[in-house]
């Protein structure tokens, strides 16, 4: 973490927002109806829905580029509009799809913005600027001077985070950030992302039309349609497992069991233990330990407990010593943080039932079994209670 | 019969009537330039007055600059002052139009993301539209100060003129080798204006030379 970065986050409330372009007509595109949630101080809440559901509408009223017709918003209690907009907009960071960098100042001026606009000392803003181009993992020596037409669009999209961070915003709105890059820069920028607020910790706005994205991205989704309707507003397990209406489970998608498996991590689930030898252990107590713990294979493990390999029981000696050359198999190795679903998918690459979970130095933590993961999915389908939105 | 020797022989006077040239020149572009950006500033501002004002400034190119001067003489004499209000007048649609097309060009997210991380108004203009617009305003003004270095030969008629001056008394006196000095210097002073106008556009502009990485 860096010095100055703190984990300073505000709460933000929408109070009955209602914004309508045309007085007459309640669904003009952009439109907002009634809107009433609270994004709790550190999370994520990402706004979704189809183009026109005013999701973005909503997203610049909290700065102000766009006024409410009527309603409130708040911010740690206070109401936006009591607050000098210039100060408010500098206290709030802006993370736009076309990134909006000032094409004629270098990536340093550009991530300086706000320092600069705040009047700090040079040394400071230039400071601030390598420390948060560092942050988003770009090398400052090699960024600092060039300018935004140099550098690649998942690059300048970096740029565009930084320079939101500048000046250590409790909010940031991030209005489709990463929907002008390839899916493949998409995807390492939603992790890179993920990991970043897992330190930040910031109360972030977070617009999308992709639901995937949403549900990836989201403490909070809320799913909005078009006349600017909250249609449902809930964590994403919540939505997928429990849409409210018609229009959210159409919404979320007939995949919708999948995508729960995307939702949830190995670490969430109870390890089956694996019965563990070392080469050189006595054949016949690996046999006994074996039938003790009802399973016809043993794993393998090195002296650091690192997998080797499978042992079926029947190629085990009555007697003697284990070699490591009798293992055979493997399985895919997964860690605690992989979703069900990548999991699933490299068991059925693998064309196995069983992967291995170790841990960040390798050890073997537990098995994950397809039997394990069909448990879950059938008792996570079950309904839950769940309090209306 | 064209005296050549003429020209080494009055080094200092075209020396001088060039330097009044330019003179006459950097005025006129110089108020224009002024007047250009304060009402591109009010069109930026209500769009709506932009063809009013820009039509206004179409209708003073369109009148013969001879014309022009010979209706100015009656009110301000044959003076500089004649002369200038004539050469700014035929600055203004140039410069005028390749400024407010020069913060057209701003492109919306970039308008967007300035004023959402919170710059001024004020701000916003001067530390991101203007310098963003400088290609299209040095495009303006390389135009126009051509224009204008051609257009100086006309004052010549009311008592300026500088280069002008030496080739209207080459006319005169039948010294056509201070007809083609004049010229020529006339003719070099516009292209080295220019291209120094050229060089200072770069200049002033590092990111559009910093293409690819």
């Amino acid at each position: 973490m860096t010095p100055e970065a703190t984990r300073r986050a505000s709460t933000v409330e929408f109070r009955h927002v209602t914004k309508r372009y045309d007085a007459r007509a309640k669904d003009t595109p952009g439109a907002v109806n009634d809107l009433s949630l609270t994004v709790p101080a550190g999370k994520i809440c990402v706004l979704v829905g189809p183009s026109g559901c005013g999701k973005t509408t909503s997203l610049k009223m909290v700065n102000r580029l766009i006024e409410p017709t009527s309603g409130q918003i708040l911010i740690d209690g206070v109401d936006i509009m009591t607050r000098d907009v210039t100060e408010l907009r500098r206290s709030i960071g802006y993370v736009i799809q076309q990134v909006g960098l000032f094409p004629h100042q270098t990536i340093g001026e550009n991530v300086a913005t706000l320092p600069r606009l705040l009047g700090w000392p040079r040394d400071r803003q230039r400071a601030k600027g390598d420390e948060l181009l560092a942050l988003v993992g770009l090398e400052p020596d090699r960024y600092r001077d060039r300018y935004p037409s140099q550098l690649s669009g998942g690059e300048r999209q970096r740029v565009g985070v930084a320079r939101a961070l500048a000046a250590d915003p409790p909010i940031m709105l991030m209005d489709e950030p990463f929907g002008a890059v390839d899916p493949i820069v998409r995807e390492r920028l939603q992790n890179e992302f993920l990991r970043l607020q897992e330190g930040l910790a910031k109360t972030i706005l977070f617009v999308t039309h992709d639901i995937d994205e949403a549900i990836k991205m989201g403490d909070l989704v809320a799913v909005m349609q078009v006349g600017g309707i909250l249609a449902q507003f809930g964590p994403p397990a919540e939505i997928l497992a429990q849409p409210a209406s018609e229009f959210v489970a159409r919404f979320v998608g007939a995949d919708r069991g999948l995508k729960r498996l995307s939702l949830t991590r190995v670490g969430e689930l109870e390890l089956r233990p694996a019965v563990t030898a070392r080469p050189g252990d006595d054949a016949s107590d690996v046999r006994r330990r074996s039938a003790e713990a009802g399973t016809p294979y043993v794993l393998l493990v090195d002296e650091r407990d690192r997998p080797i390999g499978w042992i079926a029981i029947a190629d085990v000696p009555a007697t003697g010593r284990l070699a490591a050359e009798a293992a055979s198999a493997t399985s895919p190795l997964l860690s605690r943080r992989t979703t069900l679903k990548d999991a699933l998918s490299m068991l059925l690459d693998a064309d196995v039932q069983t992967a291995i979970v170790v841990d960040g130095n390798g050890r073997v933590e537990g098995l994950v079994t397809l039997d394990l993961i069909t448990d879950w999915m059938r008792a996570a389908s079950r309904p839950v209670e769940v309090a209306a939105g | 019969m064209i005296r050549w020797e003429w020209i080494p022989a009055n080094l200092g006077q075209l020396f001088a009537a060039l330097v009044d040239h330019l003179i006459l020149t950097g005025i006129a572009v110089g108020v224009g330039f002024a007047i250009s950006l304060a009402l591109a500033i009010v069109v930026h501002r209500w769009r709506s007055l932009y063809a009013p004002i820009a039509g206004t400034a179409g209708i003073l190119y369109t009148i013969p600059s001879l014309a022009l001067f010979a209706f100015l003489v009656p009110f301000t004499g044959l003076s500089l002052l004649t002369a200038e209000i004539g050469l700014v007048s035929y600055t203004l649609l140039i410069l005028l139009r390749n400024i407010v097309a020069g913060l057209d060009s701003v492109s919306p997210e970039v308008q967007e993301a300035a004023e959402g991380m919170g710059y001024t108004a004020g701000q916003r203009f001067l530390r991101v539209e203007l310098p963003l617009a400088t290609p299209l305003i040095v495009a303006g003004l390389r135009i126009a100060t051509v224009t204008t270095i051609g257009l100086v030969m006309v004052t010549a008629l009311i008592g300026e003129g500088g280069l002008g001056q030496v080739m209207l008394r080459g006319f005169n006196f039948r010294n056509y080798a201070a007809v083609y000095a004049g010229a020529v210097a006339t003719v070099l002073l516009a292209i080295v204006v220019d291209l120094a106008l050229v060089a200072l556009g770069r200049l002033a502009t590092p990111w559009a030379r910093a293409r690819g990485a």
